[in-house]
């Protein structure tokens, strides 16, 4: 991807982050909003992308949507983390049986698809969003694992791990500070935009197609979509607003994940 | 010989080793949730009795664990609690997977083989037409899927608004079964959610290997014609990157059947889950682990007989 391509995705990613401060003291009420009278307004100075059907603002929705998948993708974030880092970054750093048991648990964990897991779990837990992310995270934890436990393997008998040793440097320090910090930051940060579009994807999939995910009057960028399907007429950005973020976001995440493969960085 | 045939049966070993784990897993999920699974049942009271000994909660969480894997592989998956009530998981799973397993491998194929032309034409070079294939691939299934059906359907609408053509057998989409809909589940798993893009990248960086390799440089200095050879050597990486998809793409099988109203084993898996029909979802989660389970399974084999250099590798 391109230098200009890449702060495109850097800037797409700052903007949603922005949103999600600002649904966060907004005070919108998405119930308070419903004004029949302005049904399917189109964009104009008075509303900047114009009304849905029900007369609701697109922007303040748009905007109240980034609470759907910003704060549980940070949630799913962390229990990817918490699952993958510590399991990962020991296996690749001892290897033998150690590793050999967790490949084994990312094999159990990675063969069922991350999106039937998930299903399965807001099936038996309720799809409020915390399990969604708890589920997403514990999906995605055998992606990270793996990907460290192949760094590391690959890392652990190169010159500067064994001049650490030689210096006396005791083992948490240089599995935690030189590799992990040091020499795998980058990757971790890839991992973490990849299960970021993922869990945009999931939530989004789950609210258009409804019974799972965030439920109307609630607003995500997917029963944004799903409650204009159909509607003749109507205002076109009412659907096009929410199908071009959820575009962008994911392809900003996956193009600036994919900007540190290139650079050599993960 | 042995070495093959070694490393072989490590691998099948690997696969029975994964599926049981999968099987455990998604069981624990289930036996994991506070207090008793039966209660989450809507009719949880009345199927009580029987139940308690079908799944047998008198026992250990080990033993019913056991218990249930016994029966998998006897083929016994309970019987439906709430999608068709009574009727047993098996019988109800097997035309659902038949028809899935269908729009599966076509979409696998589609994929691979437009990734293979798009390599082809980039190869290292291209560098606005290789971005442009991401960024339009990255959508997730779901959107492609609605975008298409609008655009369709809204062009469908004015051209007989104004006269030009019939309203066809499968309008409007996505209500009527028709070819066409298939046709489009195939296409939008094909190419939503970076399965083209990313099978695209990883072609082209095997291509760009296979083509600057030693034996490549040396076919073109006889002046031999190089397609044969190259194909032969994407043939492994070519089923590498299918075994890679398989998961992604039975995840998004799921949706696509539910926006696209489709009748398979994604439809069935998402209804079974809304009514909280364990035993279904169980048994489709546990199928799932097979598909992609099988699929590294046979994708290990297939590279271990086109690649000699595998056989030498611990597996």
């Amino acid at each position: 991807m391109s230098r200009l391509g890449a702060r495109l995705g850097q800037a797409v990613l700052l903007a949603v982050l922005l949103c999600w401060l600002l649904s966060l003291v907004s005070g919108y009420d998405v119930i308070a909003d419903v004004t029949p009278a302005r049904a399917g307004l189109h964009p104009s100075a008075q509303a900047l992308l114009g009304t849905d059907h029900m007369g609701r603002s697109v922007a303040w929705r748009l905007v109240t949507a980034s609470r759907a998948f910003v704060g549980p993708g940070l949630l799913a974030m962390a229990v990817a983390l918490a699952l993958g880092l510590p399991a990962g970054a020991l296996a690749g750093y001892l290897g033998g049986p150690v590793a050999g048991v967790v490949r084994y648990l990312w094999a159990v964990v990675s063969a069922v698809p991350r999106f039937v897991l998930v299903l399965l779990a807001c099936s038996i837990y309720g799809s409020e969003p915390h399990v969604l992310a708890v589920a997403a995270g514990l999906s995605f934890a055998p992606g990270l694992g793996e990907a460290l436990t192949t760094r590391i393997e690959a890392l652990r008998s190169r010159e500067f791990v064994l001049a650490t040793r030689a210096h006396g440097v005791s083992a948490a320090r240089t599995l935690a500070w030189h590799l992990l910090w040091l020499a795998c930051r980058a990757l971790i940060l890839r991992q973490l935009l990849y299960l970021l579009a993922f869990y945009l994807v999931l939530e989004t999939s789950l609210s258009y197609v409804g019974g799972f995910g965030i439920e109307e009057p609630q607003p995500s960028w997917g029963n944004m979509l799903a409650f204009e399907f159909g509607i003749h007429g109507g205002n076109p950005a009412a659907w096009a607003a929410p199908a071009l973020a959820i575009w962008l976001t994911v392809a900003a995440a996956i193009g600036v994940a994919s900007t540190l493969r290139e650079r050599g960085h993960a | 010989m042995w070495t093959a045939l070694r490393a072989a049966l490590t691998r099948a070993l690997w696969f029975a080793a994964t599926l049981v784990g999968a099987a455990f897993l998604v069981q624990l999920l289930l036996w994991a949730a506070p207090g008793d699974p039966i209660d989450l049942l809507p009719n949880g009271a009345e199927l009580r009795p029987a139940l308690e000994a079908e799944w047998g909660l008198d026992q250990p969480l080990p033993m019913r664990l056991g218990i249930y894997l016994v029966h998998a592989l006897h083929g016994d998956l309970g019987t439906s609690l709430a999608v068709h009530p009574g009727v047993a998981v098996r019988s109800l799973l097997g035309p659902a997977l038949a028809r899935s397993a269908k729009t599966l491998v076509l979409a696998l194929l589609l994929s691979l083989a437009l990734s293979l032309v798009l390599a082809l034409l980039t190869r290292g070079r291209r560098p606005v037409l290789r971005a442009l294939v991401q960024l339009l691939t990255v959508a997730p299934v779901f959107l492609l899927a609605y975008l298409l059906v609008l655009g369709l359907n809204e062009a469908t609408w004015s051209l007989v608004q104004a006269g030009t053509i019939a309203r066809p057998s499968w309008f409007a989409l996505p209500d009527q079964a028709s070819s066409l809909r298939d046709g489009l589940a195939i296409l939008v798993l094909a190419v939503g959610s970076g399965s083209l893009g990313e099978t695209h990248a990883a072609l082209e960086l095997e291509l760009v290997a296979v083509l600057r390799s030693p034996f490549a440089t040396a076919a073109r200095a006889r002046g031999q014609p190089l397609l044969g050879l190259t194909l032969h050597n994407l043939l492994p990486p070519l089923l590498a990157v299918a075994g890679r998809r398989v998961p992604f793409l039975l995840g998004g099988l799921v949706i696509v059947e539910k926006v696209l109203l489709m009748n398979g084993a994604g439809a069935l898996l998402w209804q079974a889950c809304l009514k909280r029909d364990y035993p279904v979802a169980m048994g489709l989660c546990i199928a799932a682990a097979l598909a992609v389970a099988g699929s590294r399974l046979v994708v290990d084999l297939a590279r271990l007989g086109l690649d000699p250099r595998l056989r030498q590798v611990r597996a």
